[in-house]
């Protein structure tokens, strides 16, 4: 039983320690997701998110072929600067122009794809180590599980955030070193998480079953034991892309982010600070895009985990 | 000002610095975490309104044996007097603690100091010579705690060296003759050196720097206006106030209290709620500040009705190109790329023209003549274009990097003059790092391009010149080497006639402009703004408050 | 339980040296150099730099602290590139050594930049940590449970669906944002509109010249600090509550004609609230290990923001020993809510959880 140390890793106790009451009959599986679409769809707060974030993965992954035309490269600066920046909202500028004369909208849009790769791909490195960590620990458990267990111990008793600045004052900053910080050091709670949906359904049945049918431990983890935990995992995932994504924005505001001339959204409301008083926009538009983003993705995961039936709760 | 939008003050005078209750009981168990301590010599006196409120950043040191950045400068000009002060009216150094501007010898090696009679230390020791040696010494000696980073001050004193390696027990330049006679000594003439005597960091210090220099460090004691009340309160405030028995004229406001702020645009924000009396205006409200507050006249001192300055500090914003780089070890290639940079693009929009663009490594209020500017810094594209065709270069072949410490309105710079560079063809990219992380890729020489700013440690030409450019200079990062430059240097430095000295200087800085092993970009300005109530505050081009003449209404 | 203490204490012991072991690695690899770094954009002379080494134990000294030079077979000094004798540098296992031998001792060692003790500085600044921290879990008690219960008791009523609403909200803004914000409306908004008799101060902690009282100056910290945990809070409380009010205890008990209030506070509320507290406590914990972003919004002088600025300065001295710090008190907070944990639910049997860690 553990909380997450930290505000900026998993958010909150609710989420962190998801265990996976899922049940475990294998065969069920099918119709567990299709239970949980069907549940899903009654959700409308979930479904406004899910659509929130489609579209948004659309525009972001669509930006080239119509943003630069129709808005403006978002990393060309105006002639003029002088009579070009800091416009208000207007129908050419629909978010206006920032302190270089660049169109905010442009930028916010090529923004959302540094954030939602930081998120997802950071949030994936955690996953991914993290399952393997976990899986090590739960399933050979003894010396391994003290091992995994006190170096997650070792990584959570860090705060949170120095850690991260700690980590990008040695890789230096950039996207790329943005994400493997952020990803890097997630990867404790995901572990934790997994370690324990192994532990409650390692000991079922149709494991031993499985086992004394000669199954390799790979198999046995593979077919049998990560079907079962998939549920959870997938909710505390999509919880935690929201909040990859607060955390590079807090990055970005310690000037630690992504490299310019690229725009992140938190490097946006770095930018806008500054002006918030004459131009509020600056930093207001880019903040409801983190806003409205990071709670698409809280919805969702909230939707996923009561869709799924994933019981949220200390283990 | 603290009732500038026009109601019920609610500035009440709290001493000590924390909640009552519970918290009280907390801050105990930390120590000193914002009691006041008593410097030991009776009780400080109570603070009033008529303190200024002044916006800091925390200092790196307020000893001044090593006074290195304008933080801690103004704390340690608002505590110790130094020999002279220079004057921005005349432009020359005038006397502060001397009596009088030094005799030079014939030769031009030996300065005499006569200082002023019956001047005490805030502890009430005397000031005499010696104490103006010993200050000077502990900038160059080996033996403090944290050896000082100024000590190329004294580098012109003779026995400078041997005292700092450890070789001597003394600087033998520095002789206390009596009381109140200060000779120093030179090992070659400088005809400038009493623009460096102007310094605040050489200060004089009593006995009790070197018996308790860790206290020292925290709580120096001075000879100026402003004495400190209590120890240093790191990352929260330093509070100075009034010394009654200071020897010149008694200061108008009764002390000082340094708020240390994490960010600048929130002391700013402070500075709107009527805590903070002076502090930087945020880039892009320069314009709004000088419409609301009214622009100070002479750009330097705020009066009330004239309080937002924006006067032409004495400080370079400028690319430094790796000389031993492939592309930018070519002389035209760096001429190329300085053409090309629109400057006044970049302080109009993002300074909000209220800074200049560089035309030269020296602002022009250092020496107002037409030979210390540099022909290829200025716009003009197509001379750029011309250049670099004139000497078969292929514009798209050069590939560069920008390298440049994160934060502080750098992004946006570069980010305009990684435009203006693709207006001509060449293609740069942009590589950011944590400041720590940059300097050491300067040292190493693992940048292209990067960026660096040069303030003035006292208001000549030499110290533009001599500390970037001379080839074995501290502050030469890309080690340019031009033996005729050196030469020249070194005999202007020695000209005693003004006049014939600054011809040289402009000569000397003319090789450099032909070279540009820098690429100047803008000089700073002054982006600060003063409250309604403050009257006759003189904030200097150097960046170092008068708290002596400010008043408080 | 006592086993269980003493068996909890014990993990301390590897966490700990792997916190600061991993610590110490990265020193070695991060970029910047510290003792140049005391110089800034100055470049530190040869002599200057080597006492500073010595000094900070960089390179191998003597008894009386003159660092001792590489010497080759014939008893010559060797020189370096630079003509300079070559000093002989500390390996890395050894400096580790030394700092466990000093902690040990108490002494946390000597700040680069500043040359002050490590100690002192830590008793400077961690007071404000707590302080700061002790409002804030105030608030967040408060107000989340308060909002908590409100919201499960009138499920689906307005006030629900205003605490669902501000707390997906809160969770999903940027503290510092948030921060800035409170700053804007608060400080500056409301001293013109009111004329000053409303608002409150920017930034900053109460000093000798403080425009407001002392407590004045925790309110828009804590509530920034407080922000996301007390929308947590509230959440968990509301799930809690709502799951209790389904058990059958409580079904049963309304059967017997209890009133509703009467069992929401005799027997729903005890029950509800244990997770919570246990929340609330984790976050205490995670409060007193400092706020780098509200502390750099607001000028706060604690832990957090002189460890991150130490950080930039590669001042390690002063990140080791706040973060030693900070580890340690985390790890016993922790211990005191898992203990407590297990007197307020009996259910709880420390120790022998397989799920346990």
């Amino acid at each position: 039983m553990k909380y997450p140390v930290t505000a900026g890793a998993a958010r909150s106790g609710e989420d962190a320690a998801a265990v996976s009451k899922a049940t475990s009959d294998i065969g069920a599986s099918r119709t567990l997701w299709g239970d949980a679409w069907m549940r899903l769809k009654k959700n409308k707060l979930a479904i406004a998110a899910a659509i929130w974030i489609v579209f948004i993965i659309l525009v972001a992954v669509t930006a080239d072929l119509w943003v630069p035309a129709v808005l403006g490269d978002p990393n060309a600066t105006a002639a003029d600067m002088a009579a070009a920046s800091r416009l208000p909202p207007s129908l050419e500028h629909p978010f206006g122009t920032d302190n270089l004369g660049r169109d905010v909208l442009s930028r916010v849009i090529y923004g959302a794809r540094i954030s939602l790769i930081v998120g997802v791909v950071a949030t994936g490195i955690s996953t991914a180590i993290g399952l393997v960590m976990g899986a090590l620990a739960a399933y050979y458990g003894g010396v391994w599980d003290t091992l995994i267990m006190r170096l997650a111990d070792i990584f959570l008793a860090f705060p949170y955030t120095l850690f991260v600045i700690a980590m990008i004052a040695v890789i230096g900053n950039g996207i790329q070193n943005v994400f493997i910080a952020i990803g890097i050091l997630g990867w404790p709670q995901i572990a934790r998480v997994f370690r324990s949906a192994i532990l409650s359904v390692k000991e079922n049945d149709y494991v031993d079953a499985a086992r004394s049918m000669g199954a390799s431990d790979v198999r046995i983890i593979a077919r049998h034991i990560f079907p079962n935990s998939v549920a959870s995992i997938v909710v505390y995932a999509t919880m935690n892309i929201g909040g990859a994504i607060l955390t590079e924005s807090a990055l970005s505001f310690l000037g630690m982010g992504v490299v310019p001339p690229d725009p992140s959204w938190g490097t946006l409301i770095q930018t806008g600070q500054q002006y918030l008083q004459t131009e509020p926009w600056l930093m207001i538009l880019p903040g409801l895009a983190v806003l409205t983003t990071v709670l698409a993705f809280t919805l969702l995961g909230d939707g996923l985990r009561d869709a799924l039936d994933v019981k949220m709760k200390d283990a | 000002m603290f009732d500038k939008f026009g109601g019920v003050t609610r500035r009440n005078f709290v001493k000590g610095g924390l909640a009552a209750g519970a918290l009280t009981a907390l801050a105990a168990c930390g120590g000193n975490g914002g009691e006041t301590t008593e410097g030991g010599e009776g009780a400080a006196p109570a603070v009033t309104e008529n303190y200024f409120s002044y916006y800091l950043s925390e200092p790196a040191y307020i000893d001044p044996y090593n006074g290195q950045e304008n933080q801690g400068m103004a704390v340690i000009f608002a505590c110790f007097d130094g020999l002279l002060v220079w004057d921005y009216d005349t432009n020359e150094p005038v006397p502060l603690a001397a009596a009088e501007l030094p005799t030079v010898s014939d030769d031009g090696l030996t300065y005499t100091f006569k200082l002023r009679e019956g001047m005490t230390f805030h502890n009430g020791d005397p000031v005499d010579a010696a104490s103006f040696k010993r200050g000077w010494e502990r900038v160059a000696s080996p033996t403090m705690a944290t050896p000082s980073d100024i000590a190329y001050h004294l580098d012109p004193i003779a026995g400078k060296a041997e005292f700092a390696a450890g070789e001597a027990t003394e600087i033998s330049g520095l002789v206390a003759v009596d009381d109140l006679t200060f000779q120093v000594t030179l090992t070659a003439p400088m005809a400038d050196f009493p623009a460096v005597c102007c310094h605040p960091a050489l200060a004089p210090v009593p006995q009790a720097a070197l018996d308790d220099p860790a206290s020292f460090l925290e709580q120096p004691i001075g000879n100026g206006p402003f004495k400190l009340d209590e120890p240093w309160q790191h990352n929260q405030y330093i509070l100075a106030s009034k010394f009654e028995n200071y020897y010149g004229e008694a200061p108008a406001i009764d002390g000082v209290y340094f708020s240390i702020q994490a960010n600048p645009d929130t002391a700013f924000r402070g500075f709107q709620a009527g805590e903070i009396d002076f502090c930087n205006i945020p880039v892009g409200q320069i314009q709004d500040c000088v419409d609301q507050y009214g622009a100070s006249e002479d750009g330097f001192t705020v009066t009330p009705g004239a309080q937002a300055l924006t006067g032409t500090e004495l400080s370079t914003y400028y690319l430094i190109p790796n000389l031993e780089n492939e592309w930018l070890s070519k002389p035209e290639v760096r001429r190329a790329l300085s053409l090309a940079i629109n400057r006044d693009n970049i302080v109009n929009s993002l300074f909000e023209g209220f800074r200049e663009g560089a035309n030269s490594i020296m602002p022009l209020s250092i020496d107002d003549n037409e030979q210390n500017v540099w022909q290829y810094c200025k716009y003009d594209p197509e001379q750029a274009t011309q250049i670099l065709a004139d000497a078969g270069i292929n514009p798209a072949d050069i590939t560069v990097t920008l390298n440049y410490n994160s934060g502080g309105d750098h992004e946006d710079i570069m980010s305009s003059i990684q435009a203006d560079f693709a207006a001509i063809g060449v293609n740069v990219q942009q590589q950011t790092q944590e400041w720590a992380a940059y300097l050491e890729s300067l040292s190493d020489g693992s940048y292209d391009l990067g960026r660096l700013g040069w303030t003035a440690d006292y208001p000549i030409q030499d110290n533009f010149l001599y500390p970037n450019f001379y080839s074995t200079a501290s502050n030469n990062y890309n080690h340019y080497n031009n033996p005729d430059f050196d030469v020249k240097l070194l005999e202007a430095r020695q000209i005693q006639d003004e006049e014939a000295r600054r011809t040289a200087y402009r000569e000397a800085c003319a090789m450099v402009g032909d070279d540009m092993p820098v690429i100047p970009i803008m000089f700073y300005a002054h982006n600060y703004i003063g409250s309604e109530r403050c009257a006759h505050f003189f904030y200097d081009a150097a960046t170092i408050p008068h708290f002596e003449s400010a008043e408080l209404a | 339980m006592a086993k269980y203490i003493i068996k909890r204490v014990l993990q301390f012991i590897p966490v700990f040296l792997g916190v600061t072991l991993i610590l110490f690695v990265l020193q070695n690899v991060v970029p910047g150099d510290p003792i140049k770094l005391i110089a800034g954009e100055r470049q530190l002379d040869h002599q200057t730099e080597v006492t500073l080494r010595a000094r900070h134990g960089f390179i191998e000294t003597d008894a009386e602290g003159n660092p001792v030079y590489e010497v080759d077979e014939s008893g010559e000094v060797v020189l370096d590139e630079e003509g300079y004798p070559q000093t002989i540098e500390t390996p890395l296992w050894k400096r580790y050594v030394t700092y466990l031998t000093n902690l040990l001792q108490g002494d946390l060692g000597t700040s680069y930049q500043r040359g002050t003790e490590v100690t002192s500085i830590i008793f400077q600044k961690y007071p404000y940590t707590i302080q700061l921290a002790l409002v804030a879990i105030v608030i967040e008690a408060i107000v989340g449970i308060g909002a908590g219960i409100v919201s499960a008791i009138k499920r689906y009523s307005f006030w629900d669906i205003l605490v669902t609403l501000v707390t997906s909200l809160m969770v999903a803004m940027p503290a510092f944002w948030f921060g800035m914000l409170l700053q804007l409306f608060f400080g500056i908004f409301l001293k013109d509109v009111t004329g000053g008799a409303l608002s409150l101060p920017i930034s900053g902690v109460a000093g000798p010249v403080s425009t407001y009282p002392a407590w004045m100056y925790y309110i828009m910290p804590a509530i920034t600090l407080a922000a996301v945990s007390t929308a947590y809070s509230a959440r968990i409380m509301r799930s809690q509550l709502l799951d209790v009010m389904n058990q059958d205890y409580i079904r049963t008990a309304r059967a017997k004609g209890l009133s509703r209030g009467a069992i929401i506070r005799k027997h729903a509320l005890k029950n509800a609230l244990i997770p919570v507290v246990t929340y609330i406590g984790m976050d205490f914990g995670a409060m007193l290990a400092g706020a780098i972003l509200t502390e750099t919004v607001f000028s706060w002088p604690g832990i957090g923001r002189e460890t991150y600025l130490a950080i930039s300065q590669r001042d390690w001295p002063i990140v080791m020993g706040s973060v030693t710090v900070i580890v340690v008190v985390v790890m016993v907070i922790n211990l005191i809510v898992d203990v407590s944990y297990a007197f307020l639910d009996p259910r709880i049997r420390l120790g022998s959880s397989k799920n346990e860690g």
